[in-house]
């Protein structure tokens, strides 16, 4: 037979030992290899080598390493006030943020979830800060918000108000880096709950709206409550987004003034890369690692319940 | 009027409030970016009465900007396509292959998920000093590739390759298609939604990354857009605002253009991955 | 062409299994339908053939050749798929010469193999066409059209008719069937309606969780079912399972065997009579007319429901009491486990 599936030579067939099954395993791992690779390498590696670290007094300017156990948790947890002083600001940075980017990104997303002339164009408009880069955002900011001559406060003058010296007041200092990075990233939100909306199908509101519910208690009976899943994943997102918050401190603050704005991603970078602090940065490390892993296994465990 | 346009009118009213802080900073970016400094600090006025073109050409004298530029084109680029084709493969691989192992693996990838480079970043800053890459622009493809970046991407490759329909793959396979033949012939060229959100949302985290620019370079010639942007101050470390937001708007500008031409695939990128940020 | 040979073949995912040993053989060219309700495996025993799916335990040979761990592409077998699965971003004809491209055979060479496949389907018209072009008929030929052109030694079909209407299934069937009277090879096709097996098949397999209850050609099985599960399955509408005692009632004058428990009887194989002739009394309580016949649904002094398909003459009314009689030698004895006993032993 000159069947194009010519049988070709037993050699396979006879080899005991390529199973079908392990031949899926071996093409498996091949696909998987530089995924693999690079995370071993890149963060599995570096994860457990902070782990070491952390367990070390070790000035990288003096180069010496010395075993010094957990003396380091003791540094953070118990003696150092300025830990608890950036734990405190990461918490009052995300207990800032989070509230108000996911109140603001539901009411533009109810706003802009049904189609009506211009909707586009308002969508773009606050979506757009998303794209921009966190650093020419801050860059754009901070001019804005200098204490004298800043457009801010030239406005604010106008109307006869003399604006505070915004970046340089701590309290001040925080909001306006809160607020600044709610309009930078609400758009991102704004998204994620007009396809959620989009998702809820109309006749929930007609069959409400013919029982002569209001349109508040349409949302409150019906939207809101089905859009409970997409908030509470929209919540831990965003609150893991705080925590990573850098860029944008660096540069409308530096942490400052005052270390007003020392959040704990900046903090890391700053004791190990401006104090050369490698334990101490480490040990600080291991406890954002803590912190972001509880959230993402929540934000896991959210989306499982979801998707059954 | 009626009720139902007065109200229509409200939400308008409020929308147009609020989208003031959103388009205001972008205004202002580009006005003071032609702006003398006396003129920036003088009275406020969006149009500026003598226009500083100059400022944008300082910008490029000031430092090496057309090569910083052209080093955030590059490096996206690349880290875009090595994003591409690693986070396809392993993607792939968990969507479709059945092998020991694949379970515990996207559990351990799970965890780098959302990890903020900070975390990992100190002792990727010796691995990459001992591998004599301090001040190259490798750390800032290799970590992006490798890192929380590319397990996101891996993650939507996966879960698109997941909704297609398997038996085009199985057809392919009973034609004789090798494994790697199925994923590059078949599975790739119906995944271009996926492809395209992936190349997206990579490039544009490339093109803002700050992190790793800020601590593994040193020499102008070599920063990113980012990095560049930070840098333009006097002496003292104060910022040459005038140049600086030149600068910023030949940055920023662009991606602007981009984004309101492809305004609807970027968005919807966005909303597929909705992981970021 | 190809003999299939399966022995002892299993198949476990996880924990479950979903194969518990089956044995086969399938002759050279046979046309083999397996059936069976959903979830029975037997599209998990086509994908095993198929080389989809690894073999958990046993031996499945093709030809002369163990195939257990030969990949798919080199089993010689071809497959039609209940999606089609036509590659989209394909044309007709390079979607039917893909097989042969893969295989890197010379160009004339296949087209050769595709416009035979296409003359043979009556594609010739489609070829430059993509997939979204096509009508659901015509994408199931352009997918037979492809497993031709591979040429190979078993052709598997998994459920081809099933995204088809009515009318096209009736018309499809008899294009398979007159594909197998043309190219004579071995041919091995899923599905769940019995119609379909029937009409087809050399031989039907029957399956339930994982293992064959009955194999037999289409006759055989209607005539004479090795247990309860296959006599309802195949024929329609269903078979009646009657108690033993109840049942002597419907056959005056025949006896059932001794360890028989349960009586089935075909619907198409009672007859309606009048209340006062013998037999097994009932009301009709539902009549459901059909132009050449009418089902009945009759009630049974003890409850039971039977059902009785009336040909000749006017259906009695609802309401009516009748007596049922069976058709001579149309009865099947069954033990308590459904198992038949036959009534010659």
């Amino acid at each position: 037979m000159t069947s194009s599936l010519s049988h070709r030579s037993g050699a396979q067939a006879r080899a005991p030992w390529l199973t079908l099954q392990r031949r899926d395993a071996i093409e498996g791992w091949l696909f998987v290899s530089p995924t693999l690779l690079g995370f071993l390498i890149f963060f599995l590696g570096p994860l457990i080598a902070i782990f070491i670290y952390a367990m070390s007094d070790w000035n990288f300017l003096s180069g010496e390493a010395t075993f010094v156990g957990l003396t380091n948790f003791e540094d953070a947890l118990l003696e150092n006030p300025d830990f608890w002083h950036v734990l405190r600001n990461s918490a009052v940075f995300a207990l800032g943020l989070v509230p108000l980017n996911v109140a603001l990104a539901l009411f533009l997303a109810v706003a802009l979830s049904r189609p009506f002339r211009g909707v586009i164009i308002f969508r773009t408009i606050f979506f757009a800060p998303v794209i921009t880069s966190a650093i020419a955002w801050a860059i754009v900011w901070k001019f804005m918000l200098q204490g004298e001559g800043g457009p801010i406060n030239q406005m604010l003058a106008l109307i006869g108000i003399t604006g505070p010296n915004w970046l340089r007041e701590p309290n001040w200092a925080m909001a306006a880096v809160i607020v600044t990075r709610v309009i930078k990233m609400v758009g991102l939100n704004m998204i994620l709950y007009i396809a959620a909306l989009q998702a809820i199908p109309r006749d929930y509101d007609e069959a409400a709206g013919l029982e002569g519910a209001s349109r508040w208690q349409i949302f409150r009976l019906i939207t809101w409550p089905l859009l409970g899943p997409t908030t509470l994943v929209i919540v831990v997102l965003t609150t893991i987004g705080s925590f990573k918050v850098f860029d944008h401190i660096y540069q409308m603050t530096g942490g400052g003034p005052e270390n007003g704005t020392l959040v704990l991603a900046f903090y890391i970078y700053q004791q190990g890369f401006q104090f050369f602090d490698i334990g101490y940065a480490s040990a600080l490390a291991i406890i954002m690692f803590v912190i972001v892993t509880i959230l993402t296994l929540i934000q896991v465990s959210l989306r499982r319940k979801d998707d059954a | 009027m009626t009720r139902a346009s007065w109200n229509r009118l409200a939400w308008t009213l409020a929308l147009l409030l609020l989208a003031v802080p959103f388009v205001f900073p972008f205004l202002w970016m580009v006005s003071a970016g032609f702006k003398s400094v006396t003129e920036i600090f003088g009275a406020p006025n969006l149009i500026p009465r003598v226009w500083r073109y100059e400022n944008f050409v300082e910008v490029f004298t000031y430092q090496p900007f057309a090569r910083q530029y052209f080093n955030s084109l590059y490096i996206a680029g690349v880290v875009t396509i090595l994003t591409l084709l690693i986070s396809s493969l392993a993607g792939y691989a968990l969507a479709r292959i059945r092998f020991v192992g694949a379970g515990l693996l996207m559990l351990l990838l799970v965890t780098a998920l959302m990890m903020p480079d900070e975390v990992t970043i100190i002792p990727n800053f010796f691995l990459i000093r001992w591998l004599g890459l301090v001040d190259t622009h490798w750390p800032l493809i290799l970590l992006p590739v490798f890192g929380a970046q590319g397990v996101v991407a891996t993650f939507l490759m996966r879960q698109y390759f997941l909704s297609l329909p398997k038996e085009l793959e199985e057809a392919a396979k009973m034609d004789g298609l090798s494994r790697f033949g199925i994923w590059w012939k078949i599975a790739i060229p119906m995944s271009r939604p996926a492809l395209a959100a992936v190349a997206i949302i990579t490039f544009l985290n490339s093109w803002n990354l700050f992190l790793e620019p800020l601590i593994f370079l040193s020499s102008l010639e070599k920063f990113t857009l980012p990095l560049a942007l930070s840098n333009f101050n006097d002496s003292y470390g104060l910022p040459l605002w005038n140049l600086q937001l030149a600068a910023t708007t030949l940055t920023v500008i662009p991606v602007l253009i981009i984004y309101l031409i492809a305004q609807r695939q970027i968005v919807e990128s966005f909303a597929l991955s909705g992981v970021k940020g | 062409m190809a003999s299939v040979k399966l022995q002892d073949l299993r198949k476990t995912f996880g924990s479950v299994e979903i194969i518990r040993g089956i044995d086969l053989d399938i002759a050279d060219g046979e046309f083999v339908v397996f059936v069976g309700p959903s979830g029975c495996g037997k599209s998990t025993l086509l994908r095993l053939i198929a080389g989809l799916e690894p073999i958990t335990h046993g031996e499945l040979t093709i030809g002369d050749r163990v195939v257990n761990d030969v990949p798919a592409s080199a089993r010689g077998v071809a497959m039609v798929f209940q999606s089609y699965a036509l590659y989209p971003h394909l044309t007709v004809r390079e979607n039917m010469g893909f097989g042969l491209k893969v295989r890197k055979v010379a160009r004339a060479e296949r087209e050769k193999a595709v416009s035979k496949a296409a003359a043979l389907l009556k594609l010739e018209a489609l070829l430059d066409r993509y997939p979204r072009q096509l009508s659901g008929g015509q994408r199931q030929r352009v997918a037979i059209g492809r497993a031709i052109v591979a040429n190979p030694s078993v052709f598997l079909f998994d459920e081809p008719l099933s995204n088809l209407d009515a009318e096209l299934r009736v018309h499809m069937r008899s294009e398979i069937a007159s594909l197998h009277q043309r190219v004579a090879t071995t041919m091995i096709y899923v599905t769940h309606d019995q119609v379909e097996a029937m009409t087809l098949a050399d031989r039907i397999v029957v399956l339930k969780d994982g293992r064959v209850e009955q194999v037999g050609a289409p006759q055989e099985l209607y005539e004479r079912p090795a247990n309860i599960f296959v006599a309802q399955f195949i024929g329609s509408p269903k078979m009646n399972i009657l108690k033993a005692d109840t049942a002597a009632a419907l056959s005056p004058g025949g006896s059932l065997p001794l360890s028989a428990t349960q009586c089935g009887v075909r619907p198409e194989h009672l007859r309606v009579g009048s209340a006062a002739q013998p037999g097994l009394p009932g009301t009709v309580v539902m009549a459901e007319y059909a132009g050449a016949e009418t089902l009945l649904h009759i009630q049974l002094e003890n409850g039971d429901t039977c059902l009785a398909l009336h040909r000749d003459g006017p259906p009695p009314r609802v309401q009516s009491a009748v007596t049922l009689t069976a058709e001579p030698g149309r009865t099947y004895a069954f033990d308590a486990d459904g198992v038949a006993v036959h009534t010659s032993s």
